[in-house]
């Protein structure tokens, strides 16, 4: 089958291309020999000139420091350049870490704060958090045991600065948690349908505001007397509870109830010798 | 992996001795290419020197597919040519209208210092049209095989030959006067 003569011109350029000469081609195709000699010798000088076709040695000298320096700025500008979702993600790790470490800082510091203290409603929201992440019974009824001894333990102290509202206030609180307790094991137990606070919370007078630094006779022989009714109706929460506790929360609840038995009686001694002329 | 794949792949992963090769070896063919279309020596130095520039902006995306890297760098070339020519034209265009001297017009300086021949061979590819143009440039002034032209232009390798055999017809009659 004859080849068309625009691919025997071009396997003749790429023989050409690659040294050999006109002569070499046309005798390898002698029938198409007078249509592709012309072609060829044109082609010839072409390829001549064009291989004379070469930028000036000064542009080359000139060019290449050029694209040097832009291979060095890419380079520094690569080692610089942090990629955008490295920098929104250092931004907002920052930002999370500042959060935790202030939020952490914060808690821990409220940890020990007393109600008369600017850290004290911190420290009562963290505690409603993990009563609130806890799901299961038995850790809530650990969460309101742990809760109603420090409630005492701060009672000792504000017993201690004089600050009778506090006390009472607190007394509310630890009967409030020995109640929890308590019914949380009674509707375990099935004898009770519907929560309810076993005992009541002491209903104490709203105290006016007391000076700190001691009691009158009048205001510490009441207080007294409301201290040892909530102490009695605490602890007999608490007990009737220990009564039905599952035996993993029990040592929990013995150590708690011994803790807030002697804290209220820190509390009504303070007071007591508060009180003394 | 050939020798070629090896270097674009460290160029594509920034390695700057890697990208000076790719200059080296290819840098007076994508010249050759470009002077054959614009026809002005100094135009072309620059033109060729931006498309250097444009391909290291642009190398980190290329993406190898079993084509002469070459190839990429002449459609860059490709296009960098066009646009000149484009504002040329348009240059030209207003020159002539208001009766000025064209603003391409060469010194005698520039003129003394070229090989005759050789601006004379690229007057006549630029008197070709632009299909032939493209290939005769790529085949003769980049050396390319008729099948990476045919790559390089997105056109099949039976259309090019042709064009190739239309093309050098045409400047043979130009050579000989009857152009």
């Amino acid at each position: 089958m004859a080849r068309k003569i625009e691919d025997i011109l071009d396997n003749c350029l790429e023989r050409m291309f690659k040294g050999e000469s006109i002569e070499d081609c046309l005798k390898d195709y002698p029938g198409q020999a007078s249509e592709l000699e012309p072609l060829l010798k044109t082609s010839a000088v072409f390829i001549q000139k064009s291989a004379a076709i070469k930028p000036a040695p000064e542009f080359k000298a000139r060019a290449r420091p050029q694209l040097q320096g832009l291979l060095y700025a890419k380079r520094e500008k690569k080692k610089e350049k942090i990629p955008i979702w490295h920098r929104k993600w250092a931004v907002a790790m920052t930002t999370v870490l500042v959060i935790v470490l202030v939020s952490v800082g914060t808690v821990a510091a409220s940890t020990n704060a007393l109600p008369d203290e600017p850290l004290y409603s911190i420290k009562l929201t963290t505690e409603r958090a993990r009563m609130a992440l806890v799901f299961s019974d038995v850790g809530k009824t650990e969460l309101h045991i742990q809760f109603a001894e420090r409630r005492a333990g701060e009672m000792v102290e504000m017993a201690r600065q004089g600050k009778s509202d506090k006390v009472l206030m607190l007394t509310e609180q630890v009967a409030k948690h020995s109640a929890e307790v308590c019914v949380a094991e009674e509707a375990k137990k099935g004898e009770e349908k519907e929560p309810k606070l076993l005992v009541p919370a002491p209903t104490a007078t709203p105290a006016p505001p007391r000076e700190a630094e001691a009691y009158n006779e009048k205001d510490a022989k009441e207080l007294k007397i409301v201290l040892s009714q909530s102490r009695t109706e605490s602890l007999d929460a608490l007990r009737n509870a220990l009564d039905k506790a599952p035996e993993e929360v029990k040592p929990v609840l013995k150590r708690a109830i011994e803790n807030i038995a002697k804290d209220y009686d820190r509390t009504i001694s303070i007071i007591e010798s508060g009180s003394s002329p | 992996m050939s020798i070629e794949k090896d270097v674009v792949s460290r160029a594509i992963k920034g390695d700057g001795g890697a990208f000076a090769q790719l200059y080296e070896e290819h840098f007076d063919k994508i010249y050759r290419y470009i002077y054959l279309k614009v026809g002005n020596q100094a135009e072309a130095e620059d033109l060729t020197q931006e498309v250097f520039v444009k391909a290291l902006e642009a190398i980190s995306s290329y993406k190898w597919r079993n084509l002469p890297f070459v190839s990429w760098l002449f459609r860059i070339a490709h296009n960098q040519a066009i646009d000149y020519l484009r504002k040329q034209s348009k240059v030209e265009k207003v020159a002539w209208d208001n009766n000025v001297t064209r603003v391409d017009e060469p010194t005698p300086e520039v003129i003394a210092e070229r090989s005759l021949e050789v601006e004379e061979l690229a007057d006549n590819i630029k008197k070709l049209p632009p299909a032939q143009r493209d290939v005769i440039s790529l085949r003769f002034g980049a050396e390319l095989s008729i099948a990476e032209v045919a790559k390089a232009l997105g056109k099949n390798p039976g259309t090019v030959k042709a064009l190739q055999y239309n093309g050098i017809a045409a400047l043979r009659k130009m050579m000989l006067g009857e152009g």
